[in-house]
């Protein structure tokens, strides 16, 4: 009791002081004919004084799932309360996130050891962050979450499910450019009713360098990161030690010209045996236009190739042309491959997005926007269906107290 | 801008290499590039395993409970799971 006074006056200061409250709202729509709900609802909210904050964040989202492609029947609610204060050098974080199901019929969760499935009710994780600034380049931060899930068999029992999640590490910012850090998480998952109980870790030691002499207007940054493991999968198999590198390219060609690339390559030691696990190249080019009207026009093309044990492939363009004054068209394409769940279909599913759509941005303040597009999906048998998306959004700006 | 032009030929460059390549055959676990993902949890909705939570704004895969069947991959909007 003692304690938790002395904190309070401590912190009281700190808590009077001048406030200032943010409050922003997204909401999108959409239907199509094999899903004709799906909805999000965000609502956020953020006070912030001097040295502390309080982040605010609800999300309700429904989704239908009818036809060819499944999509999980879902209606939840999710939220987040984040609270930090920094004293000093040290930053405090302490969170808690709940979700609940709320649908008529709740998803179904397959569990481990052929224990049959179970209904998700929700969750609720609170959480602990610390970071502290030891020195000037040096930095330690520790993490440590609890989620305690309801989740039900048929019969109601429910399945004690607990997961504990404990991390923490340091970086070192060296004084010739790159910056080391080393860190740690032990993560465990058990559940009494089914005596399931699994525990795994891993060591981390990375290195991130970002080059300072280099041609104007590029940023280039890369990062290798070697993760020793402790625990095995689901198939009760090692889980195999990964070193992931990872090169991002950020090139301003002409002032209104700018690409971005990245090249990620993952090799896995898996029990003496050394193999290359994933690579992948991904590059934005973002083409800026008309940026003297009230809203800057802009092309995006975009492209991603990776090889793991499955292949991803997307390219897509996404284009906004200002018409007049916070008016703007738009129009989206977009083709994918990627693996499918959907029986029968092969080993991937190929999409084909695209189609126009209306904006209007009220300044800073709000946006609305529409887009109507066709979808060609290539499974078993090619399937074509149309879908409206919409969106609000709102930011009605800070107030200070 | 000889240079940027250089600059990118070399990436090009890298990524017609990339394309004729052949890629790896097997992998233990699924990878999240956090640079793509917008912590929507799209991906943690369809998990049939309760094998991803956000944390952090990020989908986060546990190694241990995900089977691999790829719901993810096929479901996230910004194709960040791979």
């Amino acid at each position: 009791m003692r304690t938790s006074i002395f904190l309070f006056v401590l912190l009281l200061p700190a808590l009077t002081l001048a406030v200032s409250v943010d409050g922003w709202m997204d909401v999108q729509t959409g239907g199509d004919s094999l899903s004709p709900q799906m909805g999000r609802l965000d609502l956020g909210g953020l006070l912030k004084g001097g040295s502390w904050g309080l982040v605010v964040h609800q999300r309700f989202s429904h989704e239908d799932s009818t036809g060819v492609v499944p999509r999980i029947l879902n209606s939840y609610s999710r939220t987040d309360v984040d609270f930090a204060i920094e004293v000093g050098p040290v930053s405090i974080n302490p969170d808690v996130c709940w979700t609940v199901d709320i649908g008529d019929k709740k998803p179904e969760i397959v569990l481990p050891l052929q224990a049959g499935v179970a209904n998700r009710d929700g969750f609720i994780r609170p959480g602990l962050g610390i970071e502290a600034d030891v020195s000037e380049d040096i930095h330690l931060f520790a993490r440590g979450l609890y989620w305690n899930r309801d989740l039900r068999q048929e019969d109601d029992y429910d399945l004690a499910w607990t997961e504990t999640r404990i991390s923490g590490g340091l970086t070192w910012d060296s004084p010739w450019g790159p910056s080391l850090t080393v860190a740690g998480l032990n993560h465990r998952t058990s559940s009494d009713f089914i005596n399931y109980e699994a525990t795994w870790s891993r060591i981390d030691a990375s290195v991130a360098v970002q080059p300072q002499l280099l041609p104007a207007n590029m940023f280039v940054s890369g990062d290798v990161t070697y993760s020793v493991y402790d625990g095995s999968d689901f198939n009760d198999h090692t889980i195999a030690d990964r070193l992931t590198s990872r090169v991002r390219l950020v090139q301003m060609v002409i002032p209104s010209v700018s690409v971005n690339t990245t090249f990620e390559s993952v090799i896995d030691f898996d029990e003496g045996v050394t193999r290359s696990a994933c690579t992948l190249a991904e590059s934005r080019i973002v083409y800026r236009f008309m940026r003297s009207n009230d809203i800057a026009s802009s092309i995006v093309i975009f492209g991603k190739l990776s090889r793991s044990s499955i292949r991803t492939e997307r390219v897509g363009i996404f284009s906004r042309t200002n018409l007049y004054r916070g008016l703007s068209i738009l129009f989206d394409a977009e083709a994918r491959v990627t693996p499918t769940s959907v029986a029968g279909a092969g080993p991937d599913r190929k999409r084909y997005v695209f189609g126009p759509g209306l904006e209007y941005q009220f300044g800073n303040t709000a946006r609305i926007w529409g887009i109507v597009e066709q979808e060609r999906t290539n499974l078993a048998t090619n399937q074509n269906w149309w879908r409206l998306r919409a969106g609000l959004e709102f930011y009605p700006g800070s107030f200070n107290f | 801008m000889t240079r940027s032009v250089k600059a990118l030929a070399v990436i090009a460059a890298v990524f017609i290499m990339f394309i004729a390549c052949k890629g790896p055959v097997e992998s233990t676990q699924l990878l999240v590039n956090t640079d793509d993902c917008t912590g929507c949890g799209e991906c943690m909705k369809v998990c049939p395993y309760n094998a991803i939570e956000i944390i952090d704004g990020d989908a986060v895969i546990n190694p241990s409970l995900c089977h691999f069947c790829y719901r993810c991959v096929e479901e996230c909007p910004e194709g960040a799971i791979y």
